[in-house]
């Protein structure tokens, strides 16, 4: 999986030959006696067993595990990872240190790659551990285009190889704006992929009567043409209903797969979203109209949108500093008319689908993204017993617990020396 | 100009009686009005009520089972079990948690209104690093939607401050949450002033940035004392005018700075200090610049490092408002430590208060207090409900000099009150009753106290 667990595995290796063991049962690990939250149409599972193996979920309630650790959960809720998404998490350090910020940039448009400035060592990655989070879908915060760039995923081990996958999904940011009108946004979309498309068939056309003077396609065809081709989401920031309705249309047109961001006024047109099977990414915390755009914002919007068949993820998008808080969030949704398990479902398997993650579930074959709660994932009282990525135990310890802890010590010397 | 006019009338007044007379007339004294925009506030509809059988936080540590809250006349009549009162509303609270009215020392909603527009943007005067002589109350909209959205979540009583561009702001107001057409009849009768003040990267930026002092925190630092030593000045002027007035004679009023009297009122103690500063360093100077002036630092706010001086902030009676987990957003927030304000509160005489400065978190104090909690509780603390609502209402309430009038369910006080669904510490709790002065102003179950400001009426 990664340098460290390399290293770490070799020296097990070496000491398991050692002493003549099994070295696949090293690998393996049985959670037993959990209450398993699968986010799958298996439900709740209790008093279940769940079986890591090589980093993958390898059996559910196996009839005689045999596994070379144990972890008797005594009945704790077992979920998934949670997965975050649409923010800048390992882009920006400190919001207000320009060196330290990398989520941002004045020329950022359709090719602009921001994973090549993630930074595993981030201290808002072991901060939002603490909230349950294994992966998450990182986005730019743009720059002058409608275009902000690529999205990519992470897991939050903080490894070096810890970037999945980059250019994973186009974000554009359309609506109300400062200067000028939204049309011109909208507008630069839809030629955008007007323009993409034509080009694309005149490539076709001459591929196909085989002259090899055709131009290769400009990097940023290519990933309008991985949009059109659905290979990709076209991931929007949007919020007035109008503009929403357009997009809705614009999914029909080129066959789209098509993410709304935000979504204010989702909940006016909720049908014609189900209908289009356009998934919503919500912030549930938004009840107050910020704008002209966002006059329909409230905390029962995630609850209501999932009600009427929208599938939905809740999400913190933007600053990545408290992305720890999601689970609350989920919390805030329930009592606001959420469903429990449409709220579960929006922070696992519906990000999970909506954004083309294998994680999201606990089923066999899936990545070992487990947390392990000492009670409701979604309250405040509960806490994180255990968390693994991808099979491998996480540390949920912080640059912040360092603090407490030489503060909360008493000595005759300096804090420094603590 | 305008305002120096009867003081220059009173110079060639005076000068024209010495000149004529040799025994001293007195022309009538000068004294500045110090409640120009008086409070209009009415305690809305209200009527004896008994809310029955709630677990009661009330605010001063203690917690009841099965116990009562009786209200009259506005105010808190009784809290304790089976009560009884002839002709009361009684509230069947049975399995419901009663609080006293949550209380946010950090607002701006009114200021920085829903929706944001530059038409509504009236937070901040950032044309001097300076500026003691605004008020906030003279920005508030009352029809911000904001306030009806911290209502639900059992916001009673919120401080509005200006913003922290500035060194020194203006002045705060302390509103009942009330839903008004005007600023004045939400404003908290005898409550005094807060001062804004502001340390740290916000006033060295912007002011350094147009290359004006202050550049640096020494810059800062220089800032506030020239102040001072101005308001020092005007101080013993006035002082000297109002002595020799009363000795007989007949001096000449200072002239009138609209500036220099709230930096006076601070020197007086009717103002108090609310001081945005992040950081450890630059709060142990502000407390002795405090000294240095003779007035007191008061409170803390966005109080970030409180935890590396909990020590000095007890030993010197300030308060520090915090917040569970905003950090990051710039270096002198990075410190931030979840359990901030419970290591502020464990220290003796100390005053730890939990506040917003958001639109949003406004409406859940009690969830921002749980984070503290339980973050606190697995690591190492003790603490209880009955404990920590005090970071909410009662040190609040202090920090704002209105704690003989509200912040606690004790007889006498406000009837300031919350009813919750459930333990106001979960994430599923939801305010469903709020009185204010015994008014019943919110009602989760009935849209007839469901208020919603002219803003959000009609649209579609």
């Amino acid at each position: 999986m990664t340098l460290f667990t390399q290293s770490a595995l070799a020296l097990s290796l070496s000491i398991s030959l050692a002493f003549g063991a099994n070295v696949a049962q090293a690998e393996s690990l049985a959670i037993i006696n959990a209450t398993v939250h699968t986010a799958t149409e298996q439900g709740v599972l209790n008093n279940a067993t769940v079986v890591i193996e090589n980093g993958t979920i390898a059996a559910i309630n196996p009839n005689n595990p045999k596994t070379d650790s144990v972890i008797d959960a005594k009945g704790a809720i077992l979920t998934p990872g949670f997965i975050a998404a649409m923010n800048d998490m390992g882009l920006v350090e400190v919001g207000a240190v320009a060196t330290s910020r990398d989520a941002r940039d004045k020329e950022a448009d359709i090719g602009f790659d921001p994973s090549f400035a993630f930074n595993p060592l981030a201290s808002t990655i072991t901060f939002a551990r603490k909230g349950g989070i294994t992966r998450n879908i990182v986005t730019s915060g743009g720059g002058e285009s409608i275009f902000a760039g690529q999205t990519f995923v992470v897991d939050l081990s903080g490894d070096f190889d810890s970037v999945i996958a980059n250019n994973t999904g186009l974000y554009v940011e359309l609506g109300a704006t400062d200067e000028g009108s939204r049309a011109t946004g909208m507008q630069q979309l839809i030629h955008q992929l007007e323009d993409t498309q034509k080009t694309l068939t005149k490539t076709q056309k001459a591929n196909k009567s085989d002259k090899d003077d055709s131009d290769e396609p400009s990097r940023e065809d290519s990933i309008i043409s991985a949009v059109l081709a659905g290979d990709i989401p076209l991931i929007v920031a949007v919020d007035r209903a109008s503009d929403i309705i357009h997009l809705i249309k614009l999914k029909q047109d080129f066959e789209l797969d098509l993410i709304i961001v935000n979504g204010a006024d989702a909940v006016l047109v909720a049908e014609p979203l189900a209908q289009a099977n356009i998934p919503v990414v919500i912030d549930a915390m938004r009840n107050l109209p910020e704008s002209f755009d966002s006059l329909h914002n409230s905390l029962e919007n995630a609850g209501k949108l999932a009600k009427a068949g929208v599938k939905v993820a809740i999400a913190l998008p933007g600053d990545s500093h408290s992305v720890y808080a999601l689970r609350y969030s989920a919390g805030n949704a329930v009592a606001n008319g959420m469903d429990y398990n449409d709220a579960l479902a929006a922070l696992t398997a519906n990000i999970a689908d909506i954004f083309h993650l294998d994680s999201g579930r606990i089923a066999v074959g899936k990545p070992a993204d487990l947390v392990l709660w000492s009670g409701d994932p979604f309250e405040f009282s509960t806490r994180i017993e255990k968390m693994w990525i991808a099979g491998e135990e996480q540390s949920l310890h912080s640059r912040q617990d360092e603090l407490r802890d030489r503060y909360l010590k008493k000595t005759d010397m300096p804090a420094a020396y603590r | 100009m305008a305002k120096r006019m009867p003081a220059l009338v009173a110079v060639a007044l005076s000068a024209a009686i010495v000149g004529c007379s040799p025994a001293e007339q007195q022309d009538p004294q000068v004294t500045i009005n110090v409640n120009p925009y008086p409070s209009t506030y009415q305690v809305l509809p209200n009527s004896t009520t008994l809310l029955k059988n709630a677990i009661v936080l009330t605010g001063t540590g203690e917690r009841l089972e099965d116990a009562d809250v009786l209200i009259k006349d506005g105010k808190i009549s009784a809290v304790g079990l089976q009560l009884v009162a002839d002709g009361a509303v009684v509230v069947d609270a049975k399995g419901k948690w009663i609080t006293p009215g949550i209380i946010d020392v950090h607002s701006h909603l009114g200021v920085y209104p829903s929706p944001n527009a530059e038409s509504h943007n009236d937070g901040n005067e950032m044309t001097n690093p300076v500026t003691a002589e605004v008020w906030a109350e003279h920005s508030v909209w009352p029809q911000d939607p904001g306030f009806n959205r911290a209502r639900e979540g059992g916001i009673t009583t919120l401080q509005i401050l200006p913003g922290s561009a500035n060194l020194i702001g203006g002045r705060g107001v302390t509103l009942k949450n009330v839903p008004a057409a005007t600023m004045q009849a939400m404003k908290f009768p005898q409550a005094p002033y807060g001062l804004k003040m502001a340390c740290g990267e916000n006033p060295k930026n912007l002011y350094g940035s147009r290359n004006e002092l202050p550049m640096t925190r020494m810059g800062n630092m220089a800032g506030y004392r020239t102040a001072f030593i101005q308001a020092t000045e005007y101080k013993r002027a006035w002082d000297k005018y109002d002595a020799d007035y009363a000795a007989g004679k007949n001096p000449v009023a200072p002239e009138r700075d609209l500036m220099k009297d709230t930096l006076k009122g601070v020197l007086e103690g009717d103002i108090l200090i609310h001081n945005h500063c992040y950081k450890a360093e630059e709060i142990a100077m502000m407390i002795d610049l405090g000294k240095e002036f003779g007035y007191h630092a008061g409170t803390f706010h966005h109080a970030v490092e409180a935890y590396k001086i909990a020590d000095l902030l007890a030993e010197n009676r300030n308060c520090a408002a915090m917040w569970p987990d905003w950090w990051g957003f710039k270096l002198e927030a990075y410190d931030m430590v979840l359990e901030n304000v419970a290591m502020v509160d464990a220290i003796k005489n100390s005053c730890a208060i939990v506040h917003s400065d958001s639109g949003v978190t406004i409406q859940r104090l009690n969830q921002e207090t749980a984070k503290i909690m339980h973050a606190a509780n697995d690591n190492g603390f003790e603490l209880t409900e009955q404990h920590v609502i005090g970071w909410i209402t009662s040190n609040a309430a202090k920090s704002l000099g209105i704690d003989d009038k509200t912040g606690s369910l004790e007889p006498g006080k406000n009837a300031d009150v919350v009813i919750w669904n459930t333990n106001p510490f979960s994430v599923y709790a939801q305010a469903e009753k709020v009185f204010i002065d015994g008014a019943k102003v919110y009602d989760r179950q009935d849209p007839a106290y469901q208020a919603q400001s002219d803003f959000m009426l009609g649209q579609q």
